[in-house]
């Protein structure tokens, strides 16, 4: 079954136990160069989660809002099917995980994200792409990823990701102060990663305009001919081979022929 | 022999030619190529990045087994009190766990956050935690500039509470009284003045009581219970939270911004210094404190003078601070000759010095309003008040006033133990006229910014610092806030009476409604 986190942006109080959680659990480093919390927090190759403050308006009152930030692990994950030494997998639990060993640092997985989300060592000789892993071996052992077991305030639900977004339905259809989207529901194919708030999603930073035709499969329409056309490639030269040499022999017989007649 | 030996060398380089080696090699390369392509080796979950830390072990049960402790509490990088490094912060949970259970603060407002994060400023998630990652903001270095600066007339007050527990920064035994050394440290230091808030302790209880007072004989409209306002924390809790009740607080400011507003007024006038000039600086035990001054009402003396940007208060150490920099500039505190605090603003009586315990406010102020009722000196049991000492949640007494009838108090420390007398309030369920509520558990003694002498704090470190304050108090000469000489000449000086016009402009405030802030919980 697989496996997903459901957000509640209302409930966050931006204290980034999980951002520490994160760190702790994977052992990242705290790099002064980037933030990893406050307005201004971004994702690099050891903030695999930051919490963004958004100050926005909510009617005519000024709100704060705090925003999670870390891979949305994408049902049909674009930057797995870019990822041609198999770096990056789906996983039947959920989580689509990276493994360092497999990288040849190409980073086509990093174009193909629509979310943004793969970062680079820059500053590393031999540097590899990294990436949340929604702590995929604490799923595997039953538990929940770092962040989610931390949260003191509830905003992170884990679970079935299909109950998920029946609660998350339930949710924002039994209290009108929701919006009436789950982020991540549709978005990309779909993201186990689920988003809900009171505010709407493009004021807090998320990108809105993301098909929900499974990235994948713009490429798989594609890919998908590569057999027919290597076949018939094949098949076309070989012809043209058989051809090629029949009429040599042809003509080759009929000089012979000259010659000896 | 030789012979043998050199055939066997050629065997061996006839066994690993260059053009073998390359060979092996490049079949080795090709083969790992492919299985590397074939995604062979990525089964486990072992080749994956990530998850070779740990986390404390209430986080290592089933996702969706509850941990008891968890998290940490949310802290905006302005803060005026309390700052966190990430770095060394390791989730342990016990921030939250005082600030939800003893503080009731987290968890105790409704969600979404209003446009601010709630925090009472009360530095006790400092004092908990046991890797040090939230501290006080630190404003040593401030102090030091100003201390530096020729110009500047630079005076200081210390609270009541820090001379029972500075002396443990120092090894010393927690409720070792340092008092004479401390003054002397901060003379050492360079302050031009070293006056105690002890002093202002006293001014409080004048107002206070007064107020009281009035309260009960109905000759200012407000409502009964009276609450205590010295407490910083304690105010913003009760802004957050029962802005309703607002109308109990008494309107008297805190010691320390008393002492605040007459130093740029009463003592430049009477020392002949611009206002403009002086610095004016407390050792707190107190983060709260740090809040206090910057609150856009503190600036009495501003209006008095008609000078804009004038602070009443320009800085505030907590007792670790203070600590930090008389070890930074190589003062050995234990060696130091005692001092005693400077003339005009430093003289004080046992009621000031209980301030610093919970109970001592409502003790003092009970002794002279005793006084102020029937002009007769309180019988012994009012010098000794048991029922309100001692480290109980919600304390009670009730004292035969000749004239009034039976006055009842009630006295509270942590906010947690506030509840149950505001929700009394709120409901008409309070019996009280006059209530002391002081945010931290014990009291200032065992405030946000005083020694880490134990962590998580004990009673058992409240109680040595709590017990050291009372016997200062039994070896007073004077132990009604009313005997206060330098108090009387400064009503006499400057002040006329307690509660005069001037008195109200310098010594009273007005609260702020943060209920829009924290939302009430709904069920």
């Amino acid at each position: 079954m697989s496996k997903g986190v459901l957000v509640d942006l209302t409930k966050c109080v931006g204290c980034g136990s999980c951002m520490v959680a994160c760190k702790m659990w994977n052992k990242l480093q705290y790099t002064r160069t980037a933030s990893d919390k406050g307005g201004e927090a971004s994702l690099d190759a050891e903030n695999w989660t930051v919490v963004n403050k958004v100050e926005t308006k909510k009617g005519n009152e000024s709100v704060w809002r705090f925003v999670k930030n870390q891979c949305l692990h994408c049902e049909e994950p674009a930057c797995a099917s870019a990822c041609f030494s198999k770096a990056i997998k789906k996983t039947k639990d959920g989580p689509v995980v990276y493994d360092a060993n497999l990288c040849v640092g190409c980073r086509y997985c990093m174009l193909a994200c629509p979310f943004n989300i793969p970062k680079y060592e820059w500053d590393k000789t031999f540097p590899q792409v990294r990436k949340c892993q929604m702590c995929s071996d604490r799923l595997h052992a039953g538990e929940s990823p770092a962040c989610v077991g931390v949260c003191p305030a509830g905003a992170l639900t884990y679970g079935d990701r299909h109950n998920l977004l029946s609660q998350a339905r339930e949710k924002i259809n039994s209290d009108s102060s929701y919006i009436k989207h789950i982020y991540g529901e549709k978005e990309a194919g779909g993201t186990a990663w689920l988003y809900i708030s009171d505010v709407p999603f493009e004021a807090l930073g998320f990108r809105t305009n993301i098909t929900t035709r499974p990235l994948p499969q713009y490429t798989e329409s594609i890919l998908s001919l590569t057999p027919a056309v290597g076949l018939g490639w094949g098949a076309l030269l070989t012809g043209m081979y058989v051809y090629n040499r029949r009429r040599n022999e042809i003509a080759r017989e009929n000089k012979s022929g000259k010659d000896n007649g | 022999m030789d012979d043998r030996v050199k055939d066997d060398e050629l065997r061996l380089e006839k066994q690993v030619t260059r053009r073998s080696f390359l060979r092996m090699m490049g079949g080795l390369g090709l083969a790992g190529i492919t299985v590397s392509l074939a995604g062979c080796g990525a089964s486990t979950v072992a080749g994956q990045a990530g998850g070779d830390g740990w986390l404390p072990q209430q986080y290592q049960g089933r996702g969706a087994w509850p941990a008891q402790v968890r998290g940490r509490v949310p802290i905006t990088p302005d803060n005026p009190s309390i700052v966190r490094d990430d770095e060394k912060c390791i989730l342990c949970g016990q921030c939250l766990e005082v600030c939800k259970n003893i503080q009731s603060v987290f968890g105790h407002y409704g969600l979404p956050l209003a446009d601010e994060m709630v925090c009472v400023n009360c530095g006790q998630c400092a004092l908990w935690c046991p890797t040090a990652a939230i501290t006080e903001r630190d404003d040593t270095q401030k102090v030091l500039q100003a201390l530096q600066d020729p110009d500047k007339h630079v005076v200081v007050q210390t609270a009541p509470a820090t001379r029972v527990a500075l002396g443990e920064e120092f090894g010393l035994a927690p409720g070792t009284w340092v008092m004479g050394q401390q003054v002397a440290a901060l003379k050492r230091l360079g302050f031009d003045a070293v006056f105690d808030t002890n002093f202002s302790a006293d001014l409080t209880i004048m107002e206070e009581a007064t107020e009281l007072i009035k309260r009960i004989k109905g000759d200012i409209n407000k409502p009964l219970p009276q609450f205590t306002s010295c407490s910083p924390g304690w105010v913003k809790f009760c802004e957050y939270f029962y802005p309703d009740l607002l109308p109990h607080m008494s309107s008297c400011k805190s010691p320390q911004q008393m002492l605040g507003a007459l130093v740029k007024t009463y003592y430049a006038k009477m020392k002949n210094i611009n206002p403009e000039n002086i610095v004016s600086v407390s050792i707190m035990p107190c983060t709260a404190k740090k809040f206090e001054v910057q609150r856009p009402e503190m600036n009495s003396s501003a209006h008095y003078w008609n000078k804009q940007n004038m602070r009443d208060m320009d800085a505030v150490l907590t007792t670790r601070e203070l600590a930090r920099l008389i070890k930074q500039q190589g003062i050995d505190l234990n060696k130091l000759p005692e001092q005693n605090y400077d003339p005009l603003l430093g003289k004080s009586t046992g009621g000031a010095i209980i301030f610093g315990a919970t109970g001592g406010v409502m003790e003092a102020a009970v002794r002279s309003a005793y006084y102020f009722i029937t002009q007769q000196q309180p019988p012994a049991n009012l010098l000794t008040l048991t029922p309100v000492r001692g480290l109980e949640g919600v304390k009670e007494a009730a004292v035969d006033v000749p004239g009034v009838g039976t006055v009842k108090v009630a006295v509270c420390h942590g906010m947690s133990n506030g509840r149950q007398v505001l929700e009394a309030v709120r409901k008409g369920n309070a019996p009280w006229h006059f209530v002391e509520f002081m945010c931290c558990p014990g009291g200032c003694i065992s405030g946000g910014g005083q020694p880490r002498s134990a962590v998580p704090p004990s009673d058992e470190v409240r109680m040595q610092r709590i017990n050291s304050l009372y016997q200062a108090d039994a070896r007073m000469q004077w132990r009604e806030s009313h005997e206060n000489s330098e108090v009387l000449a400064l009503y006499q000086n400057f002040l006329e009476h307690p509660m005069s016009e001037l008195a109200e402009e310098l010594l009273h405030t007005s609260y702020t409604d943060r209920g829009k802030k924290a939302k009430q919980l709904t069920a």
